[in-house]
């Protein structure tokens, strides 16, 4: 228990003397304190500290040197590094300062493992400075009379520490102040320098772990400078045209130093400098005169100086200063050239002189004009023709013949020396040979070989070829020695045309022509193709060439490529010189889908899709099947028209029936007065079309006869009979045969006697048909003893014909035609049954009225003048009818044949219209 | 003088003589410029006669080229201490007067100084490559002049330039005489040349 009050009691204390201001000094009573206080050690060496504790702590807090615990950086220092040299020292070592970082604290671990610190230090870890080397120094001129001196070292490794640098010189009897660098550590400049006394120049650098001096650099300073350029440079020209004289001034005097100097020019315009010979120049001096100029040349100069001894360091360069030289006479003539037009007059020619101004070099000057001389060398005595020209070109009218054209170039010195061109007659002699191009980067070299003459020179013509404008000539001379020129300024992608003529002494080759491109490309777009021409299985195409514009290079193929809408692609390749091909093997009447493509040497394009579609028939099939059909259509068609011609009367009676107006017949005043006929008015009669309602259809099936009361089947028996009677002679005339006797009829047709009987009886009537539809028939009837009340049938007809449109009263109109007379059998009634009958051709009754009314109308149609002709008629009607019809079985029932029935009306003129006597 | 000089003694007498023409040549080319501007700006008249300056022997001198080659040296010496000193005051007066408002006339007189002092290095070296005895300066050099007036102060750094730049143009000559391998024998010159 005392023991822990006491540990307690000492940590205070220690807190006190730590924490505590002192009363005396005014700081804190420090338990103890570390030796050495915040060294700087040298990084790598070895390193011991000792930490010594008060003797006052000791007797009061029980701390002892065992109690020690060295940490770096709160870590702490392994205790194999501690040793207990007292009771109140420990040491601490370290044998590598690098592994040291700060603070350095002592501590103490006190009863109660409670860990307080007694002291710290900081640790400086460096370098000492290495040893300065380089030292090399260099005096710059700064003005007229300023010079300072900058020297440079290698300051050597880093050192971790604040090191100082200065750069000290001295003469022997005279020490100059220390020169410190400002923000570097490796120059420093001085500003009072002194020549022609040999200077000591060193660098001292020092820290904290030591100093070290550079060698020492012993020099004059006027050795060391790098002077000024020279100031002020003109350039004069002199008397001469290829002199210039250059002036300067020299900035650092003779009494400091002498200087030799270099003098670089160039033609203005150039990157290359060209420098005087070095001897010329290593004098002192203040002017210069330049020559082997070129004249009318600006030149530009630039100078520079140094020590004349040469040692030192050369100026910088002067400012660039420029100077023309003087003019000279043209030192050549002009090239020239021409082109000859005789395409206006075939007895002369209009010659395009043109030569090229002269380079700059060559004309020495400013050109003032041209002196053309144009000599006839084929007429000796002709005059020489001079003109004076300031332009490059001059047009001659010439008549045809040999010339000789000099140009000279004048300037305000003098003339060119002549250049001559011979324009001769002919281009007859020998032309270059193997004319070639090839490109080369930006340039186009054009080679030859040249011909087995000696040639003077060459001309190589070139344009750019152009389908929208002329080819604009541009011209090249060559010696006649080369046999290939690099044509500049040619522009990719474009055609040229070159040609070289060899020029010879005594006239001219004729031109080798070859066309050509700096560089190519694919076209520009494909050709646009289209059909000229399909068939059934071929399609000629057609495309125009591209434009040389287009083309871009040289079109080496076309490309045909054609296909279905879903078939495969078919690939043609087609000479470039053609337009037109023809695609053959296609399938008829088929959409095809064919594009172009145009291919240089460097790539292809394609031209828009064209659709076509091939024939469905060839050529001639068409024809081979229209014109046949058409001649069998003329051919049925005459057939026809024959037909209808022999058959006119029939058609036209069947087109135009006669129908008789009862109304305005006579015999209606004698009429007999059947009842049963007064269903029968003349309005029916007139218009027959409007009298469908009163068709009574009665519908007898042949298996349902039983059915039916004798009574009620002896008007179809009747009928029956009339079908085959009725075919010769039923006259149409509804009324009339209503109101005739159908008993009569039958019994004639039947006894087959009734022909003497019927011409014995006395006619009660003639019928005159005048007319139809547009005219009113007019029935005449010239005689008539009847006395049927025709009058009261008619009337009984108007009373009748409203209510005859229920089918009871027309089934019993047909009984009472039937009971009262079986043969009354209205005719009237069977033309208007049959359009009833068509709907119903399996109808008994409908067949029978058909074949009535088929036949009724003939008689009309034949006309009374065809007599003669019934027999014939009957038979082809016969025929005509059977072919249209089908006979049913009541035709088996009446076995009553066709042939028969001539035979029992023949006679009776009732058919024409006329009417039976009863 | 040596009575045999050693290749390199002959040629550091070379070099030193070589240094010393061309030191002043520079040093007279600096004075003169410097004469234009001390006179320009302590406002005197460049015609102005100067009477003799006090403790600074004259450059002209009689039989100049009857004189040894040790003789000139020695005379060059004394005089060029002498400058040394008078331009030292010059200097301090100058800073005295005009403090820093011309710094550049304070520079050029500073340079000046510093030329004659590296000339005067020039011949002690010399005169020991003749393997004679410098001589020692005399305590504090010449005594102090007596207190001048503003005016009479001017004209006596006038009298001082002048005389450095015959000194210094003597001074070239005399080297060059040196230079002569003749001369490292010590006798007299035998081609007469005035300065």
């Amino acid at each position: 228990m005392f023991s822990r009050w006491n540990w307690v009691a000492c940590g205070f204390y220690l807190m006190l003397n730590v924490c505590s201001p002192d009363v005396s000094g005014g700081l804190v009573q420090s338990c103890g304190h570390i030796i050495p206080e915040s060294p700087v050690l040298a990084l790598g060496s070895n390193f011991t500290a000792l930490c010594i504790l008060n003797e006052s702590c000791l007797d009061f807090g029980n701390i002892y040197a065992n109690q020690i615990i060295w940490k770096i950086k709160n870590r702490v220092v392994p205790k194999e590094q501690y040793r207990e040299i007292n009771r109140t020292v420990s040491s601490v070592t370290f044998n590598d300062t690098s592994s040291l970082t700060t603070p350095l604290t002592c501590n103490i671990l006190a009863d109660g493992q409670i860990e307080q610190n007694i002291y710290g230090i900081t640790v400086t870890v460096g370098l000492a400075p290495e040893k300065p080397k380089n030292l090399s120094c260099i005096v710059h001129q700064i003005s007229r009379f300023t010079y300072v001196m900058t020297c440079t070292w290698n300051p050597g490794r880093h050192t971790f520490l604040d090191t100082e640098f200065r750069l000290r010189y001295s003469w022997p009897e005279e020490v100059f102040p220390d020169c410190i660098p400002k923000g570097v550590n490796d120059s420093c400049t001085i500003t009072d320098i002194q020549f022609f006394v040999n200077t000591e120049i060193w660098v001292e650098a020092s820290n904290a772990l030591g100093k070290a001096e550079s060698d020492p650099l012993v020099i004059d300073p006027i050795d060391i400078v790098q002077p000024l350029p020279p100031q002020n440079v003109s350039v004069s020209s002199g008397l001469l045209p290829t002199v210039l004289k250059l002036s300067w001034e020299n900035w650092i005097s003779d009494a400091v130093m002498t200087l030799k100097f270099n003098i670089r020019y160039r033609i203005a315009g150039d990157t290359s400098w060209m420098e005087v010979p070095s001897e010329d120049t290593a004098s002192p001096r203040t002017s210069f005169t330049v020559q082997g100029l070129r004249p009318y040349t600006e030149y530009a100069f630039s100078i520079r100086c140094m020590k004349e001894d040469g040692v030192g360091y050369w100026s910088d360069w002067s400012e660039t200063k420029t100077g023309i030289t003087t003019e000279d006479q043209p030192s050549k003539g002009p090239p020239i050239w021409r082109i000859i037009d005789a395409s206006h007059s075939p007895a002369s020619w209009t010659v395009h002189l043109m030569w090229k101004a002269l380079k700059p070099f060559e004309a020495n000057g400013v050109i003032l004009q041209y002196e053309v001389t144009v000599r006839d060398k084929s007429c000796l005595s002709s005059p020489l023709k001079k003109y004076n020209v300031t332009s490059t070109n001059h047009t001659l009218q010439l008549p045809n013949g040999t010339y000789e054209v000099t140009v000279i170039a004048r300037n305000s010195v003098g003339a060119s020396p002549p250049s001559v061109l011979l324009i001769p007659a002919s281009n007859s002699k020998a032309p270059v040979k193997n004319l070639r191009t090839l490109p080369k980067h930006d340039k186009l070299w054009v080679g030859w070989t040249a011909p087995n003459s000696y040639v003077l020179k060459y001309v190589i013509e070139w344009c750019l070829v152009s389908s929208s404008s002329d080819c604009i000539i541009e011209w090249q001379i060559a010696l006649g020695d080369v046999q290939g020129i690099d044509l500049k300024g040619i522009k990719p992608f474009k055609c040229y045309l070159i040609t070289v003529y060899p020029l010879y002494a005594d006239g001219q080759g004729s031109g080798q022509s070859v066309k050509a491109y700096l560089k190519q490309d694919r076209p520009a777009k494909g050709p646009t193709v289209q059909t000229k021409k399909v068939g059934k299985a071929e399609a000629v195409l057609t495309w125009n060439h591209l434009t040389v514009e287009e083309q871009n290079g040289f079109i080496r193929n076309y490309t045909i490529l054609y296909k279905t809408i879903d078939g495969n692609e078919t690939v043609v390749t087609v000479d470039p010189s053609k337009t037109e091909y023809t695609l053959s093997s296609l399938t008829s009447d088929t959409l095809y889908t064919v594009r172009m493509m145009a291919s240089t040497d460097n790539g292809s394009r394609t031209g828009p899709d064209f659709t076509f579609t091939t024939q469905k028939f060839g050529k001639g099939e068409i024809e081979a099947i229209v014109v046949p059909v058409c001649l069998a259509f003329l051919l049925i068609v005459l057939l026809g028209v024959l037909f209808c011609f022999n058959k006119r009367d029939l058609i036209k009676k069947h087109i135009w029936p006669i129908v008789p107006d009862p109304s305005k017949s006579n015999i209606a005043q004698w009429s007999p007065q059947v009842p049963a006929k007064h269903n029968f008015n003349s309005k029916d009669q007139m218009y027959p079309e409007g009298s469908f309602t009163d068709v009574s259809v009665v519908e007898i099936e042949a298996d349902d006869k039983k059915s039916f009361s004798e009574q009620d089947l002896k008007p179809f028996d009747l009928l029956k009979k009339e079908k085959s009677t009725s075919e010769g002679h039923s006259s149409g005339i509804g009324g009339s045969s209503c109101m005739s006797s159908p008993r009569q009829s039958v019994s004639d047709s039947d006894e087959g006697e009734t022909t003497q009987n019927t011409s014995s009886t006395v006619q009660y009537s003639t019928v005159v048909l005048n007319g139809y539809r547009d005219q009113t028939p007019v029935q005449v009837f010239s005689r008539s003893e009847s006395t049927q009340p025709l009058l009261d049938s008619e009337e009984r007809s108007e009373d009748h014909a409203g209510g005859a449109d229920s089918t009871a009263q027309r089934q019993q109109y047909f009984r009472q035609n039937g009971g009262q007379d079986e043969n009354n059998t209205d005719r009237p009634c069977f033309e208007r049954a049959k359009q009833i009958t068509h709907a119903n051709e399996g109808d008994l009754v409908g067949f029978v009225q058909l074949q009535v009314s088929g036949q009724s109308s003939q008689p009309l149609g034949l006309g009374m003048e065809k007599n003669t002709q019934e027999a014939a008629l009957s038979k082809v009607l016969q025929t005509y009818t059977e072919g249209q019809t089908v006979r049913p079985e009541t035709v088996e029932e009446n076995p009553l044949s066709v042939d028969d029935m001539p035979k029992s009306y023949l006679p009776q003129t009732v058919r024409q219209g006329g009417y039976m006597p009863q | 003088m040596a009575a045999a000089d050693s290749p390199s003694t002959a040629l550091r007498r070379r070099d030193l003589c070589s240094r010393g023409i061309r030191l002043a040549g520079k040093m007279r080319a600096d004075v003169v410029d410097l004469l234009d501007t001390y006179v320009e700006q302590q406002g005197l008249d460049a015609s102005a006669s100067v009477a003799a300056v006090e403790g600074v022997p004259l450059a002209a001198v009689e039989r100049w080229d009857e004189q040894t080659g040790t003789q000139r040296l020695l005379e060059n010496l004394a005089a060029y201490r002498a400058f040394r000193a008078l331009l030292a005051q010059m200097l301090e007066e100058q800073r005295e007067q005009l403090g820093e408002a011309d710094a550049g006339l304070g520079r050029a007189l500073a340079a000046v100084l510093l030329q004659v002092s590296a000339f005067a290095y020039h011949l002690e070296e010399l005169l020991r490559l003749e393997s004679r005895g410098i001589p020692g300066e005399e305590g504090d050099g010449p005594p102090p002049p007596p207190r001048l007036s503003l005016f009479e102060q001017k004209l006596r750094g006038l009298g001082v330039l002048r005389e450095l730049a015959q000194w210094a143009l003597r001074s070239a000559r005399d080297l060059r005489q040196l230079a002569k391998p003749s001369a490292a024998t010590g006798t007299a010159p035998g081609l007469a040349e005035s300065p």
